[in-house]
């Protein structure tokens, strides 16, 4: 089994490199042969990355939430099950090579960094602890998801506005399904966080005895779905549509990184176990 | 190569003299079975707007008075207007690769031209229904639509607008995603205008509204183009409720505003709004613009996206080059195998492999003693069967034009597959 988890994070970086070199590829010269197998090589990678957690939960009887390396690769590993459910929903792959990117980079970090954390805490674990911790990071996978495509729409109405016709323009799907993309992620993202914030308000408390509402991840937490609230509300009630609701998708999700970021740097609290 | 090619286009002949010898399809049909019955093998006429060109292998007994070029201005009684210069004459295989640029599109006035390869598969097509093609023109046209599909596929030679209106239609499709959900209204009624709005139709545009000052024009237009009229006194009650305006009038005072737009953006729930200003001067306050969801382009951009395409497809036609010198080099060597003495070697070595083949498989079934007589056996039944074929190819060769020969020998190296391992 160890060795079989070793091997998975040697084949995991060079799997993601070859997708992104296949989406970047068929994205940047149209070659035929990548726009073929792109979406092959994909979704092996995403079964490959399936396999390597679920054996590694077997393997050292925990879900992979113990480290910043193991958290990583989930992460990773989410981005790109969200990414693959919104390329077969919108049938459109062109943008793949921009999303992409990121799980690349998390899980080669994982794969040269990660290691068995000795003396694990048992909330660790649990479960349904990894039902919570997966909901979340899907949830926030999806968010970044939906900020790349905001990113890309603003990329584009910019050239389409200022009248520059290039490889952007050429390529990316029109504005409309842009906007589509990020609004079907936000949905996909907001519903997640929503189930990760039920399951930690009602759940976890019955299993932390120093559970305490006032936690800066949890404050946090509820502060970027209240903003995601704020935006989707602003599009379905006030009307908002096409460039105001990306800039607020792609600042939505600058909020999150950075409350994200200051949480896990400067405070502590219940929530953080390593 | 007895094949030639003799025609003219763009650049050889004035449009006034393409246009009289531009031929109908009844035209075509008529004249290609005149020229069979009377001079040629084979013959293949495509005639476009800006080119007629006759594909041909004359007979060898053809009457050499005639120059083709004059047959051909004879037959649309243009003798007296018609010059030697209009027309070039294409031997052999320039004539393969002529054809070959011609449907790859590099030799077209709009580089890449899309409709050119439906064009020359119609000609083909007539010339096959009035049986004025043979071995070599099915061969070199077959393969000549295919080079072209080849060009389209693996090169960008056909990518990107380069007219005006399908530039607008293009960026139509790059704000909206389904255009038969979204309407348009087009002020004005211009030849550019219409070309517009017949490149949204062509991609499905739901509903095209029209106002122009002469209303009967707008009728017209809105006749042809499945649109509905609205008084052009009134146009400005249709902006909110359109997704896209093409606006193309004469006008010295703007027609829309940045006040218009605000009011209209507002009222359409602040939905994306393209607008496409072809009027010179402007019809459009050019700072409108600068709202939000709102894409304005005039002429100037359109043509610059024209330009840009037209240059990336120039960018190209050393890639469709390299195409097309694979396919020659594909077509030459099919020709070559059409010789009497490759076949009658290939034909020898067919028969010789199955013969030892068999031998092989049945060789154990007799005795050891008996094994040089069975090879002396059945090389010779091979060689009498093989004699009076051999014997007849080689006569045949010498007798008969070198086209009918060619049929012959292709006729037999289908029978016996001798292609199978061959190109195309």
């Amino acid at each position: 089994m160890q060795l079989s988890i070793i091997l998975f994070e040697i084949l995991l970086p060079i799997l993601y490199f070859g997708t992104i070199w296949a989406y970047a590829k068929a994205f940047f010269s149209g070659n035929k042969l990548a726009e073929s197998i792109k979406t092959l090589i994909l979704l092996t990678t995403l079964l490959l990355h399936l396999s390597y957690i679920t054996v590694r939960t077997m393997t050292f009887h925990h879900p992979p939430i113990t480290s910043v390396f193991e958290i990583l690769s989930l992460i990773a590993c989410t981005i790109v099950l969200v990414y693959v459910y919104i390329e077969f929903r919108t049938k459109n792959s062109s943008t793949g090579y921009f999303i992409l990117i990121l799980p690349f980079f998390f899980q080669l970090v994982s794969s040269l960094f990660i290691d068995e954390v000795p003396n694990i805490p048992l909330i660790l674990q649990s479960n349904l602890l990894g039902f919570h911790v997966s909901s979340a990071f899907l949830g926030y996978a999806a968010i970044t998801i939906s900020a790349v495509y905001a990113f890309l729409y603003l990329m584009l109405y910019h050239d389409i506005k200022s009248k520059q016709f290039g490889i952007i323009y050429k390529r990316l799907p029109n504005l409309e399904t842009l906007e589509r993309m990020s609004f079907t992620s936000t949905v996909f993202g907001f519903i997640l966080l929503t189930i990760a914030i039920i399951v930690g308000l009602i759940w976890l408390p019955r299993t932390f005895g120093d559970m305490a509402y006032s936690d800066p991840k949890l404050i946090g937490t509820i502060a970027i779905w209240v903003i995601y609230v704020a935006g989707l509300s602003a599009k379905k009630v006030v009307g908002w549509q096409g460039r105001r609701i990306m800039v607020f998708s792609v600042l939505g999700f600058a909020f999150a990184l950075v409350s994200i970021t200051l949480i896990n740097v400067f405070f502590t609290g219940f929530h953080k176990f390593h | 190569m007895n094949l030639f090619c003799t025609g003219i286009n763009h650049r050889t002949a004035p449009i006034e003299f393409r246009e009289k010898l531009w031929f109908s399809s009844e035209e075509i049909r008529t004249l290609l079975s005149t020229l069979k019955e009377s001079s040629m093998e084979e013959c293949v006429l495509t005639s476009t707007c800006n080119r007629t060109e006759l594909y041909y292998v004359q007979r060898k007994d053809h009457d050499v008075s005639i120059p083709v070029w004059k047959l051909l201005a004879q037959s649309k009684d243009i003798e007296n207007i018609a010059r030697e210069s209009h027309f070039y004459n294409i031997p052999s295989f320039h004539a393969v690769k002529h054809l070959y640029s011609v449907t790859t599109g590099i030799d077209s006035m709009i580089i890449g031209d899309v409709q050119i390869l439906s064009q020359i598969k119609e000609a083909f097509t007539m010339a096959q229904e009035t049986g004025s093609t043979g071995t070599l023109l099915n061969r070199l046209f077959t393969n000549a639509l295919h080079v072209g599909k080849r060009a389209r596929t693996e090169t960008e030679i056909g990518d990107g607008a380069v007219s005006i209106g399908y530039a607008a239609a293009e960026l139509a499709s790059k704000i909206f995603n389904d255009l038969a959900k979204r309407s348009a209204l087009l002020i004005g009624a211009g030849e550019t205008a219409k070309l517009t709005a017949q490149h949204l139709v062509g991609r499905s545009l739901g509903k095209l509204f029209l106002a122009n000052r002469t209303r009967t024009r707008a009728e017209e237009l809105a006749h042809q183009l499945h649109g509905y009229v609205v008084d052009f006194d009134d146009f400005a009650k249709h902006i909110a409720s359109v997704d896209i305006i093409i606006t193309a009038i004469e006008s010295h005072q703007y027609l829309l505003t940045t006040e218009h737009l605000r009011h209209a953006l507002k009222e359409r729930g602040n939905k994306p709004l393209f607008i496409i200003d072809l009027g010179v001067p402007r019809n459009i306050d050019p700072s409108i613009n600068t709202i939000d969801n709102i894409f304005l382009h005039d002429i100037d951009a359109l043509s610059n996206i024209v330009d840009h395409n037209l240059a990336h497809r120039k960018a190209q036609i050393h890639s469709v080059e390299e195409i097309i010198l694979h396919e020659l080099k594909h077509f030459y060597n099919w020709y070559q195998s059409l010789e009497v003495t490759p076949t009658i070697q290939q034909l020898n070595e067919h028969f010789e492999a199955i013969r030892t083949e068999e031998i092989a498989k049945h060789k154990h079934r007799f005795a050891p003693e008996h094994q040089e007589e069975i090879e002396l056996l059945t090389r010779r039944i091979v060689n009498k069967i093989l004699h009076t074929p051999i014997v007849n190819l080689k006569n045949g060769h010498s007798e008969k034009s070198g086209n009918t020969m060619r049929e012959k020998v292709s006729i037999l190296r289908h029978l016996f597959g001798l292609d199978k391992n061959g190109s195309r």
